[in-house]
């Protein structure tokens, strides 16, 4: 008696004459890590925008179960605003009652210091890291991650394993939109876009040895 | 997943609804109020903008007489053209800085206030955050232009209160027509031109030293008119045309209300918060340790 925590059946969306996504289907399990990979407009954004309700298919279907964090690409912030009000922006829209979170989100990241800085002035890396933990403050049931780790230095790119790595660990779902996969043994699923059609590689059975760490 | 990891739970890593949580209105607000007051450009307008363009129209203007004809009472009125030109270079002062800054501050932080509300923020709230906040900003823009006035003319208490009132009307439909063009305009540019056009062609119509043709019924369907006929006839005609005050107040109402539906538009999210589902998912959890097969 299994439901899945994300299902897309048929999905399709073009942007005017250019037909992006030609019937896509997907369907991700409670606690899967998968993987979209595709090629630089092969229309990867587009089907998780889809995936997470911010744009609107031309035809086909969406279901998700649970609360959503969604991590758009271009990291979407208020320049006026430091680090610390952002967090307090996204509490409130998330009725959340405490920072604990979003506290332990910045350590694990490494970018405390900058809680008093305003997002204007913070490094193309740092931004994704706020991008990142607006994304996880209200810990969802289901991640959709666009490109999450771009920007990141190596130590941090370890640090966003470790965090993923802890999020499966208590069964949270993460879908990453990626165009290059380095460790594909740490996915269950990989699933390669191109002309607009959906393909699984399959499951990988090594993901409990190495996303598990 | 444990069902415990779903339910609310203030010892958990984050607190669900339910706990005292932080509340959406008051965070909007000041947010939306420090996002406004962050424009340093506005703020140096303000500061050199306003003194100079006072200063410049003054000496043009001299102190040559002119006739105003009032609407309402069909007096015409022979004033002090510097006097005349003063009241509409702080309209026209006005008009541009709130215009200015206000079209600046909502279109910067459009895609996040969307991105607010995917996450939860409601939009009423955010709107009426907004909302306040722009009507904050603009009755302190005209309040302020009101009092460097006094450097130039003192046109005594009840004169100077009907400017006031008439600056703080063009500041609110100016601050309401920004937020149209933010949530509207495809560009900055755009927006800016509409802003500048707008308010020199609104203000300076109705002034009879730009306009010798004024006083034409054309010129009442520009929003600085009530605006004007009220400041002009309470400073210099010792008459309160408070119908022609509320009808400067119809502009931003208009503008507002056009502004806030388009903002509503296009923050509208289509992702519903499904707790049927997530309840779902937390007993499956539960009844299984391993994952489903993909």
């Amino acid at each position: 008696m299994s439901q899945a925590v994300l299902e897309a059946r048929d999905v399709s969306k073009a942007y005017r004459r250019h037909q992006v996504l030609r019937g896509v289907d997907l369907t991700v399990w409670p606690g899967q890590l998968v993987a979209v990979v595709g090629e630089n407009g092969s229309g990867k954004s587009t089907l998780l925008k889809i995936l997470a309700g911010t744009l609107a298919a031309d035809r086909g279907r969406v279901r998700r179960c649970g609360t959503l964090g969604y991590c758009p690409q271009d990291p979407v912030l208020n320049e006026s605003l430091t680090v610390g009000q952002h967090l307090r922006y996204f509490a409130a829209a998330r009725r959340l009652s405490s920072l604990a979170r979003a506290g332990e989100l910045m350590d694990l990241l490494g970018y405390e210091q900058y809680r008093s800085q305003v997002a204007g002035e913070l490094s193309g890396g740092t931004r994704q890291k706020l991008n990142l933990t607006l994304a996880l403050l209200h810990d969802p049931d289901v991640l959709l991650l666009d490109e999450p780790y771009q920007g990141f230095d190596w130590e941090t790119y370890l640090r966003f394993w470790d965090l993923v790595g802890d999020l499966l660990a208590r069964r949270r779902t993460i879908v990453i939109i990626t165009h290059m996969v380095f460790e594909q043994d740490r996915f269950d699923l990989l699933a390669d876009l191109a002309d607009g059609h959906l393909t699984p590689r399959g499951a990988s059975p090594g993901r409990d040895d190495h996303a598990r760490r | 997943m444990p069902a415990a990891d779903l339910a609310p739970s203030p010892a958990g890593p984050v607190a669900r609804p339910g706990a005292p949580a932080f509340r959406q209105f008051p965070v909007a607000w000041r947010f939306a109020l420090q996002n406004q007051a962050r424009n340093r450009l506005a703020w140096l307008l303000l500061i050199v903008f306003v003194p100079v363009w006072y200063e410049l129209m003054a000496s043009i203007a001299g102190h040559t007489p002119l006739t105003f004809r009032l609407y309402a009472t069909g007096r015409v009125l022979t004033v002090d053209g510097g006097h005349l030109t003063l009241i509409t270079a702080g309209l026209n002062a006005v008009t541009m800085i709130v215009g200015f800054a206000v079209f600046a501050a909502v279109r910067r932080t459009l895609a996040f206030d969307k991105r607010l509300v995917f996450a939860g923020y409601r939009q009423a709230t955010l709107i009426a955050a907004k909302t306040l906040a722009i009507a904050v900003i603009a009755a302190a823009v005209a309040a302020y232009t009101s009092l460097v006035l006094l450097a130039f003319w003192r046109p005594g208490p009840a004169g100077w209160a009907a400017i006031l009132a008439a600056f703080t009307v063009i500041a609110l439909a100016y601050g309401a027509f920004g937020l149209l063009l933010g949530v509207l305009v495809r560009n900055d540019l755009e927006g800016f031109f509409l802003i500048i056009m707008g308010s020199l062609m609104d203000t300076f119509l109705q002034n009879p030293l730009g306009n010798p043709l004024a006083n034409k019924p054309v010129l009442e369907w520009f929003p600085s008119f009530g605006p004007t006929q009220f400041a002009v006839a309470g400073s210099l005609g010792h008459t309160a045309l408070w119908d022609h005050l509320a009808l400067g107040l119809a502009w931003p109402a208009a503008f507002a209300a056009a502004g806030l539906l388009i903002f509503r538009a296009r923050t509208r999210t289509r992702t519903r918060h499904d707790h049927r589902a997530a309840a779902l998912i937390s007993a499956w959890g539960h009844a299984t340790k391993k994952h489903a097969p993909g």
